[in-house]
Formats: structure tokens, C-alpha cells, sequence
């Protein structure tokens, strides 16, 4: 792979998966947030995967199957059971509305690009010049986790910042360790089973999957 | 070679921890006696062995505590804190044999007693910060647990083991801050190190280390105004908890301001020590004044303890301000006296509490006024009740006096030798000790006149019956000791005249000489201890041989009528109408109703026929601790109050937890921008 195209190529992944970000903050139906998810999932993977076809490195090309297996298709899968499941699968009033949402996003962009200009500015190659976009997905995860009242959603959020943090790894150090990306993997699908398991929980307790009933728990 | 006491006092301290723990409930008391028998003999071994010889042991181990190592150090000065915790721990444990079937013998109890009686065998052998830290803190979590024993039987105990908790882990912060930053300067953290550096240590940090150190073990020793966990935990441990606390644990109060004072300070300036001196006077009287107006028999004997506290905290001022004025002899003096005391206190205020508890087996309940006539039922309890309370009311021959005369003398004879500062200072604490021995003695005529003498006031106190033998011979023992000591204060005399010229800096060995009579060094006063018991037996046989033969001779035999001492004479009376433990203390509470404030309510209900006559009254009276109300209770409600403002930030939403998270990281972000 020649250089232009390499790097057009990893541009066009990472913005992939700011986009898909933005539009999880977009859509409030459960199901196409999922989706885009998915797509996230496979845009992580296709990074590594380019990552590791320039670097000729066996192992990050491994990682990169391996993301998009979990992170594309086994996560997206599990979740989107867990949406089928609850008949009113739409993220109905959000507490942020979607305007305000994603001006706000617009807004956690501008400050991951001011904030990550030292870190860019440490590393060397094409690669570290897509770092502002992993660090811009993990604060829109985090402000998806705040403003949506459903428990898929805080999941999605979550989701969110794993893979922003993912990406900031594979960008600036040309991929962790197996070990590492596999343990925090794991870690990430362990949360969603255990939300799979705790929605199902309250969906046959209360009926509704907003995490507002929790507050009772508080005394 | 006596460096194996030191291990075996630990080794056998664990082992019957682990024995209590782990055994099933039949032998599980028995082992973790003996095994804490065998823990304090070994510690009496080596301490004893120190205070003969004048030889400190040491004992070095790495493998123990990761990071620091341990490092103990048995010195004359710690060693006769060793003594009196392991007499008391023997005694005391003695008498659990008897008291475990009341509630006693858990796993957790047989686990955290062998835990505490070891923990405080080993705290004065510390040789280092890190060890002294870590042996404090596993005394102060073991009594906790202690405490906490009856919880579930009343909410006073658990409200009891709050105040401790809070109060001791306050203590041991201050104690942290105060030894980290002796041995941040001095670069090293053995005491050793510490005393070598201390000297060119700057002011500021000499005074701080100072000030902080005294309130950590001034609240340890029940010192006023750091008292106020005492008097609730002494009164709801079990009573064998409540003698160990009482009789060995405060002391290391007092051991660790002589400690960090004396021994790793090296003196300091009067002002110092004017401090110790005002906090041991206020202690004294204010004790000794709760004491006085309790009606609670364990309160009663807590508060005591906080006034006994004040009294050897004025001999370990005066000793100071001596030593700061270079007179290195009265100092001297004045440190014998307070550890004499010490000593004493451990001697007669274990047996009190000891047999307090006996009464509270007995009869159930520890109020005053509930009990009576228990000196018939139970003349065993009630003969060591009497001699403990006639030790604390420092009357001749038991060894109480001994102390208290020594402590008068030091002051008395160090008066001309001082600066004006101190030389206002000793006549006040002449005064509050002269007025602090009255006031004992007025709470122990009390205590006995109401609870052991008249007609029981209860069911209970008539049904009242004498305690198993191992429980009268814990306590005995420890009354027996007082008898000892009092008659032949010279046993031990040496052994403190050693401690204190190894706790204050170029003081003379012998202090106290004699064999019979006491001389002290550089001054004038004597006493015979064991003539005067003479004397005094002579007198007391002369007058009643006296009143006899005057009987006989001249006057015609009236028809006489024997009651009960204070039983009022009973005629026509119920055991309601005797005096009380209330009445009693009527008086004083008056002369010193700006300090006792009693809470007093008196209730008149009238018949619905006619208010012109009265149905019943109900007049109720109870006396709270004034500094408890006045400085702590403030401090517990803006506490409060901050508390439910913060918890407005908790309101149980996700989201808003979530929100602070990002507002913060946000904010972070942008700051670093």
C-alpha cells in the first residue's frame, strides 16, 4: 500500500468511527444505534487492519480479526437481543435533546482536537495525526452515557469510549500488545453480558429499561 | 539470650489468639488463657530482668513487617509498663475463666482478648516508629472489638464504641503525624536515630511534634477535654475489658507522653510541660467530680479513672518542669511518684472494676441505686471492693498513700527551687490534688456505704449471691497486690527509681532509698510505710479495746438495737427510703452545679378531681458530661450539617454521577488546552 493511499484510507476508517459516534447521539432508535455500532466495530478493525498490512505486522492483523469479530458482529448481536426484546426499543426523551446533543458533540470535538495538539505533536508518523478522532469518540461516548436514559444506551456508551480509547492506542503506538487487546475485549464483552443480564432483570421487574428507577436504590 | 522472652511474649500472644479463634467453645477459653499466661510470664521475665539489670534488651527482625523491619526495644523506662500490663492481664484473664460463661466466650471475644493483652505487652518494647504504629493500632482495634462485645444487648454500647473509634483513630493520626515528623527529620525511624537528632531539630517542629503527640496519647490516657470516650467505653466493656483498658491501657497514655516528651525529645521548655501539669489538674478534678455525682458503679470507677490519669499527669509535669529547670533529682522524684502511681492505679483500679463486674454477675445491673446489702451476700467481692476503694482513697496502709505522698512531696520540696511560672503553677496542683483526694474519698464512701452497706434496693441485689472463685481470685489477687504495696513499697521502688533515671535525661539512679523507712534523694521527707501500718493497727486495737472496757466498767448495759450500717436506722422504713447514691451526691452537685449541670425534671401530675391534690411526682435527674455537651456535640453537628449538604450532590441518578465524571474531565481537558 503506497503512502497516499494509506493514509487517505486510515483517514477515512477513523472518521468512520467519529461518525458513527455522532450518529449514535443522532438516532434515538435503539436498533440503528446498534448499527452503527456494528459499523464502528468494523471501521476499529479496518484500522488495525491497514495498520498492520503497512507495518507487515503478523499480529496486529490477528487483532484487527479479532476486533471486528467481537466488536462488528458478536457485541452488536447481543445488544441488538436485547433491543428486540423491549417492545418500545427507541431512546424516547433523551434528557439532552438531539439538537443540543450534537452541538454538544461539535463541541467535545473541538476540545479533543485542542487537547491532544501535544500528543500529536509527539508522535512521528501519518497515523498520529488521527489521534484527536479516537479521543473525540471517547468524550462523545461518555456524553452518550450522561444524556440517554435507557440502559442499551448507557452500554452503547460505554462502548463508545472503549473503542475511542482502542483507536488512540492503535493510532499512537502501532498496536498494544495481543494480550492487552484481548483482555480489555474480554472486559467489553463481559459488561455487555452482564447488562444483557441486568436488563432482562429489570425489564421483568419494573417493565422499562430506564435507569431512572435505579434512584430508588439509593437509601 | 533474655532476647527470647521478647519473641516468646509474642509468639505465645498469637498463638492464643489463633487458639481462641479456631477452637471449639469448650476448651477454646482454657487454651486462650493459658496461652496468654504464657505470653505475660514471658514478657514479666524480660522486663523484670531489664529493671534488675539496668540493660535494655534488643531485638531485630526484617522479616516481619515488609518495608520498615521491627525493631524492639525493652528499656527500665518500658519495662515497667510491661509489668503492670502483664499483672493486670494475668489477674484479669483469671478472672474471664469465671466471667466467660456471661456472654464472654465467642470466638471473636477468646481472638481479640489474647490479641489486646498481647499488643499492649509489646507496644512499650517498640524500638521503632513503624513497629510502635503498627502494635498501637492492633491495640486499639482489638479493645474495639472488645467493646463492641454486649452491642446487642444495648444501643449505649454500640453509641460507646463509636465515640472510642472516632476518638482513638483521632489519637492515632495525631500520634502518626507527630512520630512521622520526628523521624522525616531525623531520617530514620528507630527512636534510637530519633533521640540523636532531636536535639538540633528547629523549635517549630520540636513544639508541633510535641503538641500533637499529647493530644494523640492525652486522649489515650483519658486526659480532660480528650476524655469523653472513657467514661462510656470503661462502663460498657465487659469487665475484664474494662480492667485491662482501665489498668493498663490508659497508662500507655502516659507512657507515650514521657516517650516522645522525655525519651525521644530529650525535655523541653516549661511551657511544655505547664500544659501537661494544667490538662493532669483539670483531668483530676473533673473526674474525680463525675466520679463523685455518678451513679453508675462502672461509670463511677471510668471516671475515677480519668481523675487517677490527672494526678500522674501532674507528676509527669512537675517532672518536666524540674528537669526544664535543672533540677534533675526532684525530677527524678516527681517521676517515681508517677509511675508509682501508675502503678497503683493499675493495683487498685483493676480490682475495682473486677469487682465490679462480679456485682454486675450478681445482680444484673451497675446503678447505685438498684443495689445495697451486698457486703452480707457478698463478703468475698465486697472485702476487695473495700480495699480498692480504701487504695484509691490513698488512706495508710495500702498503696495508695505511698503515691500520693510521694507526688506531694516532689511538689512541695520543688516549689523553691522553681521559676514563677511554676511556682504558681505547684500550689494550684497541691490545691486540686488535696481537692481531688477528697472528692475520691467521697465517691468511694458512695459507692460502698450505698451499694455494698444497708438493705438491698432491688429483688436482684437481695438474691444476690458470691461469684465463682476464679473471678474473687482475679480480683483478690490484684487487692492483695495493693495490701503488698502498701506495706512494702521498697519491692518496687528501685525497680521505678531505675525507670525514671532512664526517662529523664542525667537524673540519679537511686532515687528512693531505705529498706523500711524511705529516704529521698535530695530531700527531706520519710516515710515507714510498714510502721505506720503498725501504728495504725496499735491505734485502731487500742480504741476498740478502750471502748469495751469502758462499756463494761461503767455503763449499765441499755437494750441495745443492732441495724445495718446505712441502713437509716430502719424502723418503720422500706430499703426505698434509704439514702442513695443520688442523694448523696445531692450536695456536691449543688456546690458544683456550673460544672456538673445536672439535667433535672420534675413532673407533678394532679388528680382529675381536684388539682388541689397531687397524684404522684416523678422527678428525674441526670448529669451528661459537660465538655461532651459543650465542645464535642457542636463539632458532631457541623459535621452533620456538611454531611447532608454533600449528600445533596448525591441525588441516586446514574446521570448525574456519570455528569460529574465528565464535567470534571472536561474541565481538566480544557485547562490543559
Amino acid at each position: 500500500m503506497n503512502g497516499p493511499a494509506y493514509a487517505s484510507t486510515l483517514e477515512l476508517m477513523s472518521g468512520v468511527i467519529l461518525v458513527c459516534a455522532v450518529v449514535t447521539l443522532w438516532r434515538r432508535s435503539l436498533s440503528a444505534v446498534v448499527k452503527a455500532l456494528a459499523v464502528q466495530g468494523f471501521a476499529l478493525g479496518a484500522v488495525a487492519l491497514i495498520l498492520g498490512i503497512r507495518q507487515h505486522d503478523a499480529v496486529l492483523i490477528v487483532v484487527a480479526c479479532l476486533v471486528m469479530a467481537s466488536k462488528g458482529a458478536v457485541i452488536p448481536t447481543l445488544l441488538g437481543r436485547v433491543v428486540t426484546s423491549s417492545p418500545t426499543g427507541r431512546e424516547a426523551s433523551p434528557i439532552v435533546n438531539v439538537p443540543a446533543s450534537l452541538v454538544g458533540a461539535a463541541a467535545l470535538t473541538f476540545l479533543a482536537y485542542g487537547a491532544t495538539q501535544p500528543v500529536v505533536a509527539l508522535i512521528p508518523t501519518t497515523a498520529g495525526r488521527f489521534v484527536p478522532l479516537g479521543f473525540a469518540t471517547l468524550l462523545i461516548g461518555f456524553f452518550s452515557m450522561v444524556v440517554r436514559r435507557k440502559a442499551v444506551s448507557q452500554i452503547v456508551g460505554l462502548l463508545l469510549v472503549d473503542n475511542g480509547i482502542a483507536l488512540v492506542a492503535f493510532l499512537a503506538t502501532a498496536g498494544v500488545p495481543l494480550l492487552v487487546e484481548l483482555g480489555a475485549s474480554l472486559d467489553v464483552l463481559l459488561a455487555v453480558v452482564v447488562l444483557r443480564v441486568l436488563a432482562a432483570q429489570m425489564w421483568s421487574e419494573f417493565g422499562v429499561l430506564d435507569l431512572d428507577q435505579l434512584r430508588e436504590l439509593r437509601d | 539470650m533474655s532476647n527470647v522472652s521478647l519473641v516468646i511474649t509474642a509468639a505465645a500472644g498469637s498463638a492464643a489468639a489463633i487458639a481462641g479463634g479456631a477452637l471449639p467453645a469448650k476448651t477454646r477459653v482454657w487454651a486462650a488463657v493459658v496461652l496468654t499466661w504464657g505470653s505475660c510470664i514471658a514478657a514479666l521475665f524480660g522486663a523484670l530482668a531489664v529493671l534488675h539489670t539496668g540493660q535494655s534488651l534488643v531485638l531485630n527482625s526484617s522479616q516481619i513487617l515488609p518495608l520498615t523491619g521491627v525493631t524492639m526495644v525493652l528499656d527500665p523506662l518500658g519495662a515497667v509498663f510491661v509489668v503492670v500490663t502483664a499483672v493486670v492481664a494475668i489477674a484479669s484473664t483469671l478472672y474471664w475463666l469465671g466471667y466467660a460463661s456471661h456472654g464472654l466466650s465467642t470466638r471473636t471475644t477468646s481472638a481479640a482478648l489474647p490479641l489486646f493483652v498481647t499488643s499492649m505487652l509489646l507496644v512499650p518494647m517498640a524500638g521503632s516508629v513503624a513497629t510502635f504504629l503498627v502494635l498501637w493500632e492492633l491495640m486499639a482495634l482489638a479493645s474495639l472489638v472488645l467493646v463492641l462485645v454486649d452491642h446487642r444487648r444495648s444501643e449505649e454500647t454500640r453509641s460507646a464504641a463509636q465515640w472510642y473509634a472516632v476518638m482513638t483513630h483521632v489519637g492515632a493520626a495525631t500520634i502518626l503525624f507527630a512520630l512521622v515528623l520526628l523521624s522525616a527529620h531525623a531520617g530514620d525511624q528507630t527512636f534510637a536515630a530519633i533521640r540523636v537528632h532531636a536535639r538540633h531539630l528547629p523549635g517549630v517542629v520540636r513544639n508541633t511534634a510535641f503538641v500533637l503527640a499529647i493530644l494523640g496519647f492525652g486522649s489515650k490516657a483519658g486526659a480532660v477535654p480528650l476524655h469523653v470516650w472513657l467514661p462510656k467505653a470503661h462502663a460498657e466493656a465487659p469487665s475484664p475489658v474494662s480492667a485491662l483498658m482501665s489498668g493498663a491501657m490508659v497508662n500507655l497514655g502516659i507512657y507515650g507522653i514521657v516517650l516522645v516528651g522525655d525519651r525521644l525529645l530529650g525535655g523541653g521548655p516549661v511551657w511544655w510541660w505547664l500544659m501537661v501539669t494544667a490538662m493532669g489538674v483539670v483531668s483530676a478534678l473533673f473526674g474525680a467530680l463525675h466520679a463523685a455525682t455518678s451513679t453508675d458503679l462502672k461509670r463511677l470507677l471510668a471516671y475515677s479513672t480519668a481523675d487517677n490519669m490527672g494526678l500522674v499527669l501532674i507528676g509527669v509535669g512537675a517532672s518536666g518542669m524540674f528537669a526544664a529547670s535543672g533540677h534533675r533529682t526532684i525530677a527524678a522524684v516527681a517521676m517515681v511518684a508517677a509511675l508509682l502511681l501508675t502503678v497503683n492505679h493499675a493495683a487498685f483500679k483493676g480490682s475495682l472494676f473486677l469487682s465490679a463486674g462480679s456485682v454486675q454477675v450478681a445482680t444484673g445491673t451497675r446503678d447505685l441505686d438498684q443495689l445495697g446489702g451486698l457486703m452480707r451476700r457478698m463478703p468475698i467481692t465486697g472485702a476487695i471492693f473495700m480495699v480498692g476503694a480504701l487504695s484509691i482513697a490513698a488512706l495508710p496502709p495500702l498503696n495508695g498513700f505511698v503515691g500520693e505522698w510521694l507526688v506531694f512531696q516532689s511538689l512541695l520540696h520543688g516549689l523553691p527551687t522553681s521559676s514563677t511560672a511554676v511556682a504558681i503553677a505547684i500550689p494550684l496542683g497541691v490545691a486540686a490534688l488535696a481537692l481531688t483526694g477528697g472528692l475520691t474519698a467521697a465517691a468511694f464512701v458512695k459507692a460502698i456505704g450505698v451499694g455494698f452497706l444497708g438493705r438491698p434496693r432491688s429483688v436482684e441485689a437481695a438474691a444476690a449471691h458470691e461469684v465463682p472463685r476464679s473471678m474473687q481470685l482475679g480480683a483478690g489477687m490484684l487487692a492483695g497486690l495493693c495490701v503488698v504495696l502498701g506495706l512494702a513499697p521498697v519491692i518496687i521502688l528501685p525497680a521505678l527509681g531505675r525507670a525514671a533515671a532512664s526517662a529523664v535525661p542525667g537524673a540519679p539512679l537511686a532515687t528512693v532509698r531505705g529498706s523500711v523507712d524511705l529516704h529521698l534523694a535530695g530531700l527531706q521527707g520519710m516515710l515507714a510505710p510498714a510502721l505506720l501500718a503498725a501504728g495504725l493497727a496499735l491505734a485502731i486495737g487500742g480504741v476498740i479495746a478502750l471502748r469495751q472496757l469502758a462499756r463494761r466498767r461503767f455503763t449499765p448495759q441499755p437494750a441495745l438495737r443492732r441495724t445495718e450500717p446505712w441502713g437509716s436506722g430502719r424502723e418503720l422504713q422500706t430499703a426505698r427510703m434509704q439514702y442513695t447514691a443520688t442523694s448523696f451526691a445531692e450536695p456536691l452537685q449543688q456546690v458544683f452545679d456550673d460544672v456538673v449541670r445536672p439535667d433535672r425534671d420534675l413532673d407533678v401530675s394532679h388528680l382529675a378531681e381536684s388539682r388541689y391534690y397531687v397524684e404522684k411526682i416523678t422527678y428525674r435527674t441526670s448529669i451528661g458530661d459537660i465538655i461532651e455537651q459543650s465542645i464535642y456535640r457542636p463539632v458532631i453537628r457541623a459535621v452533620r450539617w456538611w454531611g447532608q449538604r454533600v449528600r445533596g450532590l448525591q441525588n441516586g441518578s446514574v446521570h448525574r454521577y456519570l455528569a460529574y465524571g465528565l464535567v470534571a474531565l472536561v474541565l481538566i481537558l480544557a485547562a490543559i488546552t
